[in-house]
């Protein structure tokens, strides 16, 4: 049992066909492929060029690709505003809430898995019951606990709260399932200690898990609204990305200066693009590793 | 060593690596989430507007509870209809999302895929671009001259009938039974007694027009999650496992059915349980791109949660119906366990 | 028995942190020890003042010296970059002219939720922005100060304005600055069709009759673009001489001829399809259908003008007053006032603060940007030289009912719209939407 990464062979098409067979299902395969990929990528291309259109542009023709009048106004409102200071909180908050998750939510999700321990049924109902709440209807009771603890409007406030999140708990605990017992059984035969089975045993074979949940928490940290709302309403230098673009929106009416709106989006899209296409090449990586090993 | 204290021992040490394992976490749900909880639990006992201090508010008991089940008013109406439409929304975008996901995510797992960074990125797109832009972008494309209708049109050689998609509260259902002849008019007569604050032929009517466009679109923006959920999963299916069927000669489909799904299951349950509580909770999409019309077809659950407490100065009534919402996800979600069979894993 | 409540779960909560904090100092890890550590310090504080309760707290803060500076939080929505720079000009001005008072401004999105979250939680801004259709439900939650008649020379102020902020003869706030409905038109369309423009002495068979011939179905074009809105709607309600509930709000009156009247015209403009909504014009909001041509005239407020300014700078449009239905003139006045909370810390500075907005100073800085119109009839004339061609909005304030009833009227406004947009279908009746609005009206009003 040398396998730490668990590998895949994967899924063959059939067995025994021609062999022009092949090419030509390949051809449809990525012909499909490509189509769904416009469809999905389209609206974000769409996004991006209407944030180089004029306003009058945009209301004549909202869905063409190519800016007729290319113009930066978007940009140029977009950047009077302090989106410096509140990608760099974001960035920060992200990170953080990110690392911190990916520990507790891994140590969690394992004992919940692996260690039948006295409640742990209970506990894992509970910590899935929290999902089930409409968070819309907890943001008061929310505020008066961050109040009574002194965390609004600071750092401590945007962070906190969020570096455990039922989510990532569930996610690890159903991957921690599907791990074969006999690895740990191993370790605990050469008188490993829990935690150390834990670290040096387990943790590893979970890297696909853990990227995931690098991905999911960074995005949801990235993303949020609501509770960084009511944690720094009051001063401006805390804002985050989402609560900063929901400025230029503005408050009221309907004049949405869309280039900027857009150009706004794209900068918090672009990021996690990023972050996204760096981290799923980890998934590529778990087999040929196991491969060489296999 | 003696037996007996060693399996002792190891009980007492499994309690305690579990609970300190557990810790950190029972320390942020305990303070941030479950005492919010038994606040918003003590708030449905009472009549509290939302906006003075909570504890102003008069204890009422379950009359919260009793207005929007039993009440036989606007309220009970609107909740129903909510739950209605809701659960239309679930029980087309649970499906829909799962299996689109889980295709998906086995195509980008393959071996002989090139490009594969390409597809999975462009796949997760709509995961990750911020949901006030595509929400604004969707509104552009249901318009009646807009891109949907356009692409309708062409693929079904110009029959297709444009529709105002936003402000259409047509009910799926009654559609098609209109398209056969049936209308509320010749319809048989039980259908226009009252059940629970709606008539039979209004719980039946399927989806409205404009909910189907929030949950075509919902469902295009969460598949990317939940293609890396599987995409995840896949990864730890070990892979000598299919390199013995293959050697016994089974074929791609039934790899897939007998050694994929069941090594899934886990993860299948994971997914289903998340679209449950993610479609019970629908709540953005609807606040950007409807707010609950046309005639309330889009009018969800947990939108009613906001407007009883952030609209109408009703937050105990939000509250309760708040908790009944759980009480609903919770349920379905036990029952979800029974049906996929993933008893064990909880 | 409710203060009970609430005391048991803040003992809760402090003891949930103490054995939390307790157990992670001697179990865990490093990192949740950390955690434990930040938040063991609030924790003491909570010791020293245990039964405090919420809504007392904030004194302490806004109280806290900085010098002798009293500090003013002024809390608003996030509106259009030049009002949102032009009302932080005015905050610096304020600082500048009064030492001893520093006054922060705060404009924040998702302003409701914001103000309701900070209410609640007993961290109340000093002053803030209320709605006039919000205003019933902060007044029933006995959380505003009645500042109205403080003001200087509060009976300059419109009286229909001064309406949309009195509830049961409490004038409760100043109002900031107001917008009304009135009659756009697009003059291209009017010439080409070879029609006069309309004026203020239109009535609705003018409106109806310009409509129809403005109409050209097959192109697309419509002579008036009229949303499912009771906010629309309800200014022809008071056109024909309707109401939707009596003086005291004792009981609904939306059963009346006159609101059927009202609504028989109303949708029947778009049943007979010389009027759509913004849906079939491919738009959003009925300014937009109007910026695109698709509709000859709409009627909508103030904040139509900087939209196609900037959207549709070529549109050649003009505007006059509403028409006039069978019952006389009537238009909607949509308005914001400062309200100061019922427990501001600072009672007196935050009314001066108040008052400096709306008065002749403040207000005349406020509305020179020709975006929202001064509440005071002093200015009117000032604002009118500056502004000719918006006139119309203006000569709306002597005739304009206000948009505001009572807590919870969002119910009744969600149901008649609910019902007015499958009347525009055909799938409803008049009469079915005004039943409709008039039970989910007498159940709103029974609760209170």
């Amino acid at each position: 049992m040398t396998t730490t990464v668990s590998d895949t062979t994967p899924v063959p098409l059939a067995v025994g066909e021609r062999t022009w067979v092949r090419p030509l299902k390949a051809l449809i395969s990525y012909a499909i492929l490509f189509l769904l990929a416009t469809m999905f990528i389209y609206p974000f291309l769409l996004a991006i060029s209407t944030s180089f259109k004029t306003l009058p542009e945009i209301n004549q023709n909202s869905v063409g690709l190519i800016p007729q009048t290319f113009t930066l106004e978007g940009y140029e409102r977009l950047f009077s505003f302090n989106v410096g200071r509140w990608t760099i909180n974001s960035a920060l908050v992200a990170t953080i809430i990110t690392v911190l998750n990916l520990f507790f939510a891994s140590l969690a999700g394992y004992a919940l898995a692996r260690i039948p321990f006295p409640g742990s049924r209970l506990a894992f109902l509970g910590i899935l019951g929290t999902m089930m709440i409409p968070g819309i209807v907890l943001i008061i009771p929310m505020f008066i606990v961050l109040k009574t603890l002194g965390l609004l409007n600071n750092y401590g406030g945007l962070i906190i709260p969020k570096v455990v999140t039922a989510f990532g708990i569930f996610l690890m605990k159903q991957f921690f399932e599907s791990v074969p017992k006999e690895l740990e059984e191993a370790a605990r035969i050469d008188g490993a200690t829990q935690f150390q089975t834990f670290f040096r045993v387990i943790l590893p074979t979970a890297r696909p898990a853990l990227v995931a949940l690098i991905i999911f928490s960074f995005q949801g940290a990235w993303n949020d609204f609501m509770h960084p709302l009511i944690v720094v309403t009051t001063n401006q230098s805390l804002y985050t990305l989402p609560l900063g673009l929901a400025l230029l929106r503005g408050g009221m009416g309907q004049n949405l200066l869309w280039n900027s709106l857009l150009a706004g989006s794209m900068l918090t899209t672009v990021p996690m693009a990023i972050i996204f296409f760096i981290f799923q090449r980890y998934f590529i990586e778990g087999i040929s590793y196991s491969g060489i090993k296999g | 060593m003696a037996a007996a204290s060693g399996i002792k021992g190891e009980d007492r040490e499994r309690a305690i690596a579990g609970w300190l394992f557990m810790s950190p976490t029972m320390l942020i749900f305990g303070v941030f989430i479950i005492v919010p909880i038994f606040f918003a639990i003590y708030f449905s006992l009472t009549d509290w507007n939302g906006i003075s201090p909570p504890g102003e508010a008069q204890f009422i008991g379950l009359e919260n509870y009793r207005t929007v089940l039993a009440g036989g008013g606007v309220r009970q109406a609107d909740f129903f209809k909510a739950l209605k439409n809701t659960t239309y929304f679930a029980l087309g975008v649970v499906p829909a999302q799962t299996i689109i996901s889980l295709l998906l995510a086995v195509i980008v797992n393959q071996a002989w895929l090139r490009f594969k960074g390409f597809f999975r990125t462009t796949y997760y797109f709509p995961s990750i671009t911020s949901s006030i832009a595509i929400s604004l972008m969707f509104l552009f494309f249901y318009q009646r001259s807009g891109l949907i209708n356009q692409v309708l049109s062409a693929v079904s050689f110009g029959n297709w009938e444009p529709l105002a998609w936003m402000a259409d509260p047509r009910g799926l259902i009654h559609i098609i039974l209109e398209a056969v002849g049936v209308t509320i008019r010749t319809a048989p007569e039980f259908v226009r007694s009252e059940v629970l604050g709606l008539t039979i032929w209004d719980w039946i009517s399927g989806p409205s027009v404009a909910l189907m466009a929030i949950m075509f679109m919902n469902t295009w923006t969460t598949i990317g999650t939940m293609m890396v959920i599987f995409l995840a999963a896949l990864q730890s299916v070990p892979g000598y496992v299919y390199e013995a069927a293959q050697l016994d000669g089974a074929s791609a489909m039934r790899q897939f059915r007998s050694i994929t799904l069941p090594l899934l299951r886990p993860t299948l349950f994971f997914v289903i349980t998340l679209g449950l509580i993610g479609t019970y909770q629908v709540f953005d999409q609807v606040y950007v791109m409807s707010s609950g019309g046309p005639a309330k077809t889009t009018l969800t659950v947990a939108y009613l949660v906001y407007q009883n407490g952030f609209a109408n100065s009703n937050m105990g009534m939000a509250a309760a119906i708040a908790i009944l919402l759980f009480i609903i996800i919770f349920t379905l979600t036990m029952i979800q366990r029974r049906i996929t069979g993933s008893e064990g894993d909880l | 028995m409710s203060k009970k409540w609430f005391t048991f779960l803040l003992v809760a909560l402090m003891a949930m942190l103490l054995v939390a904090c307790g157990g992670g100092t001697t179990e865990t890890t490093a990192e949740p020890t950390a955690d434990a550590g930040e938040v063991a310090e609030p924790t003491e504080e909570m010791a020293a003042e245990p039964t405090e309760e919420m809504a007392e707290e904030p004194t302490e803060e806004a109280a806290a010296p900085s010098g002798d500076m009293i500090e003013l939080q002024l809390m608003g929505w996030s509106s259009s970059d030049a009002e949102n720079a032009r009302l932080q000009e005015m905050v610096d001005t304020y600082n500048a002219n009064n030492p001893g008072v520093n006054v922060t401004l705060s404009q924040v999105p998702d302003y409701d939720t914001v103000l309701q979250t900070a209410m609640a939680g007993g961290e109340p801004p000093d002053v803030f922005y209320i709605d006039s259709f919000r205003l019933p439900d902060y007044v029933a939650a006995d959380s505003l100060m009645p500042i109205g008649d403080q003001m200087d020379d509060p009976d300059d102020f419109f009286p229909s304005l001064r309406q949309a902020f009195t509830i049961n003869d409490t004038f409760w706030c100043p109002p900031k600055d107001f917008s009304t409905l009135a009659l756009q038109y697009n003059k291209d369309m009017f010439d080409a069709a070879g029609l006069e423009y309309p004026t203020p002495d239109w009535t609705w068979d003018d409106l109806r009759a310009a409509a129809e011939t403005l109409t050209d179905e097959e192109a697309g074009v419509y002579g008036l673009v009229l949303p499912a809105d009771m906010a629309r709607w309800i200014a022809f309600l008071y056109q024909a001489g309707g109401t939707v509930a009596n003086d005291d709000f004792s009981a609904m009156t939306l059963d009346s001829p006159e609101a059927l009247e009202a609504t028989d015209f109303y949708v029947n403009l778009v049943l007979d399809g010389f009027a759509a909504q913004p849906s079939d014009l491919d738009s959003g909001w009925p300014g937009e259908a109007f910026g695109k041509g698709t509709a000859a005239m709409a009627l909508e407020g103030n904040w139509i003008v900087p939209f196609l300014q900037d959207q549709f700078p070529d549109l050649n449009w003009g505007v006059t007053e509403m028409p006039a239905g069978p019952g006389g003139d009537a238009t909607m006045a949509f308005t914001v006032c400062y309200g100061v909370a019922a427990d501001a810390p600072n009672p007196e500075e935050s009314i001066a603060l108040a008052n400096w907005l709306t008065g002749a100073e403040g207000m005349a800085q406020w509305t020179d940007l020709g975006l929202a119109m001064p509440t005071r009839a002093s200015l009117s004339d000032a604002w009118l030289e500056q502004f000719p061609d918006l006139e119309p909005f203006l000569a709306g304030a002597d005739y304009a009912r206000p948009w505001q009833f009572r807590p919870g009227f969002n119910d009744v406004m969600n149901a008649f719209n609910s019902g007015l947009q499958q009347a525009f279908t055909g799938t409803y009746t008049t009469d079915q939407v005004l039943s409709d609005t008039q039970e989910a009206g007498t159940e709103v009003l029974g609760n209170q």
